[in-house]
């Protein structure tokens, strides 16, 4: 079955967006992704933890030990202010890159 | 994002790579652990659940590689791979890792030992502020352009007045004398050097003192010294309220002390002890005194250039020449500090470094051999990662990064040697070089070690490095593990290298071996006494014992003439008596000159009625040595007819002569000189009778002839001499007899001096067999240098030897199974596995031997006793050299046919 894939290079948008909500787990921030997009973007197990982990060496997140839903010791993701001002120059540049493809496509 | 600060947060992680792991383990179990739950909540059997979160997640090997890559630095993560694996694949070849870390280190531990000689004596900063600004000016005799002598004092103000180049200039005399501390007790008495310095000398050394001050430079410098951190220690114990203390002379003067310059400091000579004042109304006095007693130095002006000085100098030496006759003709010759003291060195020390680089280069030309031959084995392995896909890039990278580690194994095994070296070497260099400090391993040798590793690393690598990761894929796969890099050519230039290593160790063995021969030979000369059991000592009469003659005319020779007070011979005798009656003493002596210590004082002579034309002058000179009575006794001298001289051949008394056999049969050919007269041509001495014939006595081991001596009392001798004469008299030397250790005599003929006349000082207790090897230092430290630079090319040569040839076997080992199990007699296969071996040995030997022929006549004044083509020493060497050579080869044939001829076989 295929799998739905995330638009290659939006990754660290996707992640820095749902963090921007709040500190989170890995395995919640997953989830949230799925979520929200009703189904429609996954990530991928494999890709996860290695982009939080090149996330935090970047200096857009942070990570902490602390106690989940049910009292199991989870690390807790959270946005720097590096990683807000990076999210909004994804974000910005993303828009642009879709009204381009939009025009080329002729439509609004 | 600044690139330094996520350098900074990796960096974290290089702190703390086992707990990441282990947090990175409990994260994904928490991971794993939630999605599991999700699954049960959704309905799935606990069991099902775990195994569906599990194959979801996948393995997770490349995603664990993946994060932990998110924090590491790669250049670093492959280099310490790298490192890894070579170290890894050196254990396992233990054989070539030990031959090749040791070609390294010796050349490596070589180089940085001469290094260190070079860094102390051509690069290291004079220990005085600005060093390089500091010259010497001294004097050129007009034939002798590569002497230097120092100035009168006239020349030297003339210099100072006229000179448009110096800032500062000053002069030293050295005046040897007496001290002892304020306490005066004869224990601490010394005989030690002092400088009288003129002013202005202080600014030009411009090293304030340790303690204390200068003296200042003007009249009130009079009576005031600054002494050494050595004699501080030494007459003061160290104390620091040495300031303003006395120190003591010869009979009684004094002067205050005003400070002491720090440990290690020296101007011209490491045996000034002491530094005092000479002002320059002092020195006008003697302005026209032609003795070249002075040293000048100067410090350049800013901006001005030693060629500038010198051009200077130029200028004025006409005038110069004009004002003081005795520097007609004379040249006048600036240099730097550093190449008055050491100029003499810097051709055999860059030579000697060349050399060493030399032997490195040759070292590294033996590893890069050895890991060819590596490489053949390894090309399998090779061929391997680039098919898994690892790029040509990558797998120079690696054989590089083992090439470094081998060279920085290599190094730091080098560096332990050098450093052994310079422990060893540093107390002889100091003693040889007394201003060149201490030979240690600093910041800079340090450097040039690390450097130069990584270098050889970098120069033997890079060869194999880039003929080994050349793609050839499947044919490397499908071929047989022998592989074939090791073309023709290559194997050519390996037998090539062999063939130079083999001639250099001849070369070096030869001139070692040349030199060695010469050292036995010389060891075994007799010099015509015991000396055996013979200790010397001697004692500096201070010069109130001489008096200059007012109104004298100067000696026929040109010189002061003086008058030595009786007493001399007094003191003189009564020491020898008191040291004679010593417990354990057999007998004791007096003389001007240890036997042995140096060369003798010659005079011409003449035969009673017997004139002599000026032509033969010359010929009639023999060696003069004014000595006590019993000297012969006391040397066991022996006496061919005639007598020894008596406590009766005093002054006054008839004045008499022994002469040796050689003047004997020289210069009375016709009858018996006993009976003869003699004269000498020493100012005032009367004829003497000839009482004895003694033996021949070689002062000097390398000459070959034996020379004419002559005898005389020293009381006999004339009162009044020519000054340079009376310092040699003064310097009174002291022989005895005796079985014992000669340190434990020193406090008693301390005792018996100071019992005879307390302001007279004991120096240099050495034994006359001390004397004879100092006779043959240099010649001993050519040797062992030579010694040490051939052991080390033998070495490498073996290394060679027998890495060419173990590779040699490795590639044959099929063609040896099959002869073998084809019955083929051991003796057929070891000869033809050993022929290319010895093929190889017998060129270099060819090689090194007319190399030797041609160089060793560089090394002809050298030797003694033996030509430079030695034909012994040559066979000797040549045998040595082949048998160790057949060895090397021989251990590598005998483990080929070790091998089973079946596994042989099979490793095709």
């Amino acid at each position: 079955m295929e799998q739905p894939e995330l638009l290659p290079g939006t990754l660290y948008m996707m992640v820095l967006r749902t963090l921007s909500g709040g500190p989170l787990h890995g395995y919640a921030i997953a989830k949230r992704i799925k979520e929200c997009s009703q189904g429609g973007l996954e990530i991928e197990d494999g890709s996860l933890y290695p982009a939080l982990n090149r996330m935090l060496v970047k200096g857009w997140l942070e990570a902490e030990w602390g106690t989940s839903e049910n009292n199991r010791k989870a690390r807790f993701y959270s946005l720097t202010a590096e990683g807000r001002k990076q999210l909004a120059r994804e974000r910005q540049a993303f828009e642009r890159m879709v009204r381009s493809i939009q025009l080329v496509l002729g439509t609004s | 994002m600044p690139k330094w600060k996520e350098a900074l947060r990796r960096l974290t992680y290089l702190g703390r790579r086992a707990r990441f792991d282990q947090e990175l383990e409990d994260e994904i179990g928490f991971h794993i652990a939630a999605r599991v739950q999700e699954l049960e909540e959704a309905g799935l059997a606990r069991h099902d659940a775990a195994a569906q979160a599990r194959r979801e997640f996948g393995s997770g090997a490349r995603m664990r590689e993946q994060t932990r890559a998110a924090w590491q630095f790669q250049w670093l993560e492959d280099l310490l791979t790298d490192l890894r694996h070579a170290l890894r694949a050196f254990l396992r070849n233990r054989a070539f890792t030990v031959t090749a870390v040791a070609c390294l280190a010796l050349g490596i531990g070589a180089n940085t030992l001469i290094f260190s000689l070079v860094n102390a004596i051509l690069l290291r900063s004079l220990p005085y502020p600005q060093a390089d600004r500091m010259t010497m000016v001294r004097f050129t005799p007009p034939d002798h352009a590569d002497e230097r002598l120092g100035s009168n004092s006239g020349s030297y103000f003339f210099i100072r007045e006229h000179n448009r180049s110096f800032e500062k200039m000053g002069a030293i005399r050295i005046v040897g004398i007496s001290v002892t501390n304020d306490s005066g007790d004869a224990s601490h008495r010394e005989w030690v050097q002092s400088a009288w310095m003129t002013p202005g000398l202080q600014d030009v050394f411009a090293v304030q003192p340790l303690l204390g001050r200068w003296f200042p430079q003007d009249e009130n410098g009079y009576g005031r010294v600054v002494i050494s951190y050595g004699l501080w220690q030494r007459l003061y114990g160290g104390s620091p309220d040495v300031i303003g203390k006395n120190l003591r002379f010869d009979r009684g003067g004094t002067s205050i002390i005003t400070g002491v310059m720090p440990n290690g400091f020296q101007t011209l000579n490491p045996d000034i002890q002491f530094w005092r004042y000479q002002g320059d109304d002092d020195l006008a006095r003697a302005r026209r005194s032609p003795n070249r007693v002075f040293y000048a130095f100067g410090r350049l002006k800013p901006g001005v250039t030693v060629s500038q000085a010198q051009a200077d100098m130029d200028a004025l030496k006409a005038s110069l020449g004009q004002e003081y006759e005795m520097n007609r003709g004379w040249g006048i010759k600036v240099e730097t500090l550093r190449d008055a003291y050491f100029g003499h060195l810097r051709r055999p020390l860059l030579i000697l470094q060349g050399a060493v680089l030399f032997l490195l280069l040759i070292a590294c030309a033996n590893v890069a051999g050895l890991l060819l031959a590596q490489a053949s084995i390894r090309q399998r392995e090779l061929a391997v990662r680039a098919a898994l896909g690892s790029s040509r890039g990558r797998v120079v990278r690696q054989l590089l990064a083992e090439s470094a580690l081998l060279s920085v194994l290599g190094g730091a095994a080098g560096g332990a040697l050098a450093w052994f070296g310079i422990t060893t070497a540093s107390g002889v260099v100091s003693t040889l070089l007394p201003l060149s400090g201490r030979l240690t391993m600093d910041i800079t040798v340090l450097g040039f070690t690390f450097l130069l590793s990584l270098g050889t690393g970098l120069l033997f690598g890079a060869i194999p490095a880039f003929q080994i990761s050349r793609p050839n894929l499947t044919g490397m796969l499908r071929e047989s593990a022998r592989g074939s890099t090791s073309s023709a050519a290559s194997q050519r230039l390996r037998g090539a290298f062999v063939v130079v290593q083999v001639a250099l160790a001849l070369t070096l063995l030869a001139g070692a071996g040349l030199l060695t021969r010469s050292l036995l030979r010389l060891n075994l000369v007799q010099p015509g006494f015991s000396p055996g059991g013979l200790i010397t000592f001697q004692v500096h009469f201070p010069y109130s014992f001489e008096r200059g003659i007012p109104n004298a005319p100067n000696t026929p020779a040109g010189g002061l003439l003086v008058e030595l007070d009786p007493r001399y011979n007094q003191l003189a005798e009564k020491i020898r008596e008191q040291i004679a009656a010593l417990p354990g003493i057999e007998s004791a002596a007096g003389a001007m000159t240890p036997p042995l210590g140096g060369a003798a004082r010659t005079l011409n002579f003449t035969r009673a009625g017997h004139p002599v034309s000026e032509a033969e002058q010359e010929a009639w000179s023999a060696e003069w040595y004014p000595v006590s009575a019993g000297y012969l006794h006391t040397l066991k001298l022996g006496l061919r007819s005639g007598r020894d001289f008596s406590d009766s051949d005093k002054a006054g008394a008839r004045p008499v002569a022994i002469i040796n056999r050689t003047l004997a049969d020289r210069f009375f050919p016709d009858e018996n000189p006993i009976g003869q007269q003699i004269q000498t041509g020493m100012l005032d001495d009367p004829p003497r009778e000839i009482v004895g014939i003694a033996g021949d006595v070689r002062q000097n081991r390398y000459e070959y002839g034996m020379r004419p001596q002559i005898y005389v009392p020293r009381d006999q001798l004339p009162t009044r001499m020519d000054m340079t004469l009376s310092f040699d008299v003064l310097n009174a030397t002291f022989i005895v007899r005796s079985g014992l250790n000669p340190a434990s005599l020193v406090s008693a003929f301390r005792k018996s001096v100071a019992g005879v006349d307390p302001s007279l000082a004991v120096t240099n207790v050495l034994t006359v067999e001390q004397y004879a090897a100092g006779q043959l230092q240099d010649l001993r430290n050519y040797a062992i240098l030579l010694g040490m630079f051939a052991g080390i090319s033998v070495l490498l040569a073996v290394a060679g030897l027998f890495g060419t040839l173990a590779h040699l076997i490795s590639q044959r080992t099929g063609e040896i199974g099959i002869r073998r199990a084809l019955g083929a007699p051991n003796a057929a296969v070891l000869t033809d596995v050993l022929s290319r071996g010895v093929t190889l040995i017998g060129i270099g030997l060819a090689l090194g031997v007319a190399v030797s022929l041609a160089l060793t006549r560089l090394i002809q004044s050298y030797l003694w006793g033996i030509t430079a083509t030695d034909p012994f020493t040559f066979a000797f060497v040549l045998a040595l050299m082949a048998a160790i050579g057949l060895l090397a080869c021989y251990f590598p044939a005998r483990r080929a046919l070790r091998v089973d001829p079946l596994i042989a076989l099979r490793s095709e």
